[in-house]
């Protein structure tokens, strides 16, 4: 395998991770009384009952692997190459939320997500 | 608050989320290219690892991206992820702009190009409300 399609294939990897740690993260937060939540002790409360939850640490555990992935990814290649595939993070994170979190996908939403990854590609590319 | 509306605060608060990510970042490859290894293979991917965690701007790094992540645990409550992370990519327009302004780095039409479109995308994304296509 080229060095190319090795490092393509890693931030694919290490994008999907990242995407399986937030949607883990999301879960455990959408699961936490937010109408209680005010003022700095509020906010405390409320990380110490997230950082209680198992699907935090599991969450963390993906986002080690999805830093471990890019690193080696990283070294391997120039940012600006990894930079433009990194994007795809958006797409996963659309249609993932549907699926496990329920959010909803509309127009607003699908374009506005298309041109923040088309923007990237052209930003980081160029 | 209105939950899933994406107000002027929470935005300031994915910006600075933004900001501490891009310095974890540099703070990694900078730590990355002190190990002088270019190419890694199954052979020397623990010797890789071993001398990235002994680089100081590794752990820097790190410690920035804990402290990134305890303030994205405060914004996720407030928002859709698939909100949030697309307006996450605010970074890629205030970096390039703050590199003009203070680098005087040049930009070219293309890259303008794609800094309007993730405004745009931005704008787009904070909107979402109406019309939903799958649900």
């Amino acid at each position: 395998m080229t060095t190319v399609v090795k490092v393509i294939l890693l931030i694919v990897l290490s994008e999907a991770l990242n995407v399986v740690a937030h949607i883990l993260f999301k879960k455990s937060a959408n699961t936490v009384d937010v109408t209680n939540i005010r003022g700095v002790s509020g906010h405390i409360v409320y990380l110490k009952k997230l950082l209680a939850d198992r699907l935090i640490w599991i969450g963390f555990g993906f986002q080690v692997l999805c830093v471990a992935t890019w690193l080696i990814a990283l070294a391997q290649a120039d940012l600006s190459f990894v930079f433009p595939i990194g994007s795809i993070q958006y797409i996963f994170v659309l249609f993932s939320a549907h699926i496990f979190l329920g959010e909803k996908i509309d127009k607003m939403k699908l374009t506005g997500t298309l041109m923040v990854v088309a923007g990237i590609i052209l930003i980081t590319m160029s | 608050m209105k939950k899933g509306h994406l107000t002027l605060k929470v935005f300031a608060l994915i910006i600075l989320n933004d900001l501490l990510d891009s310095l974890a970042q540099l703070a990694m490859k900078k730590g990355l290219a002190d190990t002088g290894i270019t190419s890694i293979t199954f052979h020397n991917v623990f010797e890789f690892g071993l001398q990235s965690l002994s680089s100081w701007f590794v752990w820097a790094g790190i410690l920035i991206y804990v402290i990134s992540f305890i303030l994205w645990l405060v914004i996720i409550y407030r928002i859709d992820l698939s909100i949030a992370m697309p307006v996450g990519s605010a970074a890629y327009v205030f970096i390039p702009i703050m590199a003009i302004m203070f680098l005087h780095e040049h930009v070219s039409p293309i890259r303008w190009l794609g800094i309007a479109l993730v405004i745009l995308g931005i704008h787009f994304t904070a909107q979402s409300k109406k019309d939903p296509i799958l649900k």
